[in-house]
């Protein structure tokens, strides 16, 4: 049987849906008998989760950052550092 | 977005069309900063990179081919902008990730058993959550501690949504190890909420 650590190992794998059926049963064999693992894996499945939501918030969105380069675009002569 | 759309917003956008600009640097210009902050270390550089970016990728848009997506071919773009960037302010940025304790070093005994049990975070539900900007105000902050490798990765991959494939070779780092750093920083995000839940 895997050990609580190789499972905490392989936990983003099985949330990204990345094991083979021998290593996911395995994974759900200790999940079914282990409370400190399943509860591990249902906070890295949350913190997944949280993480593609944070980058759903677009903070610092500027509009004068879009008018600058616009005008930069506009003017291909004037202001280009590049 | 298909195929379809993709290939007629870049004909927009070679045509110089002001609303497709619009849109798209909306949709990505946030994720940009946020990659370019991790690379270079401060975020007024990291503005100033993408709206470098942005040019560029302008007026280079007549040349995009549709070999990889629209937001890979502009990250890749911003990625390259934020390392040159970078090396000429003599800040050397690698995305490999090196062997380190994953923040669990300590976290099993001698047997690979848990010295503590996770907690249930029963406090944590989808309306705290929703309700407050807190929790997430807490998983922005861990992200934006996370090194730059693993940042970007997240980035990219899980907020981005680019194909594993294209973050690989817009970070020139293999799958393996992108995997790797996806777990890493997933484990990262999670102390952070251990700390609130
Ligand atoms: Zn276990």
């Amino acid at each position: 049987m895997l050990s609580c650590r190789e499972v905490a190992a392989r936990a983003s794998a099985l949330i990204d849906g990345e094991l083979g059926l021998a290593q996911r049963l395995r994974m759900r064999l200790h999940l079914a008998m282990c409370r400190g693992c399943a509860r591990f894996v249902a906070q890295l499945r949350l913190a997944t989760a949280l993480i593609a939501l944070a980058g759903g918030e677009e903070p610092g969105q500027d509009p004068s950052r879009l008018a600058a380069i616009l005008d930069r675009l506009g003017h291909p002569e004037g202001g280009d550092g590049t | 977005m298909s195929p379809a759309e993709e290939a007629a917003l870049v004909r927009r956008l070679a045509a110089g069309d002001g609303e497709a600009f619009a849109l798209v640097w909306r949709r990505h210009n946030a994720a940009m900063v946020r990659v370019a902050t991790g690379i270079l270390g401060n975020r007024a550089s990291a503005e100033e990179v993408a709206q470098d970016s942005w040019i560029a990728v302008m007026r280079a848009i007549g040349d995009f081919r549709g070999d990889c997506s629209l937001a890979g071919w502009i990250f890749t773009i911003l990625v390259n902008t934020a390392r040159n960037r970078a090396a000429r302010e003599g800040r050397m940025v690698s995305f490999e990730e090196t062997d380190g304790p994953d923040g669990l070093a300590d976290a099993f005994d001698g047997r690979g058993r848990w010295r503590r049990m996770p907690a249930l975070w029963e406090e944590l539900t989808p309306e705290r959550i929703v309700a407050g900007r807190s929790v997430l105000a807490h998983v922005e902050a861990a992200i934006a501690a996370l090194p730059p490798g693993q940042r970007a990765v997240i980035v990219l991959r899980a907020q981005v949504g680019l194909e594993a494939r294209e973050v690989c070779e817009i970070l020139g780092i293999s799958e393996g190890n992108m995997r790797v750093m996806l777990h890493r920083a997933r484990l990262a995000v999670r102390a952070a909420l251990e700390r609130i839940a």
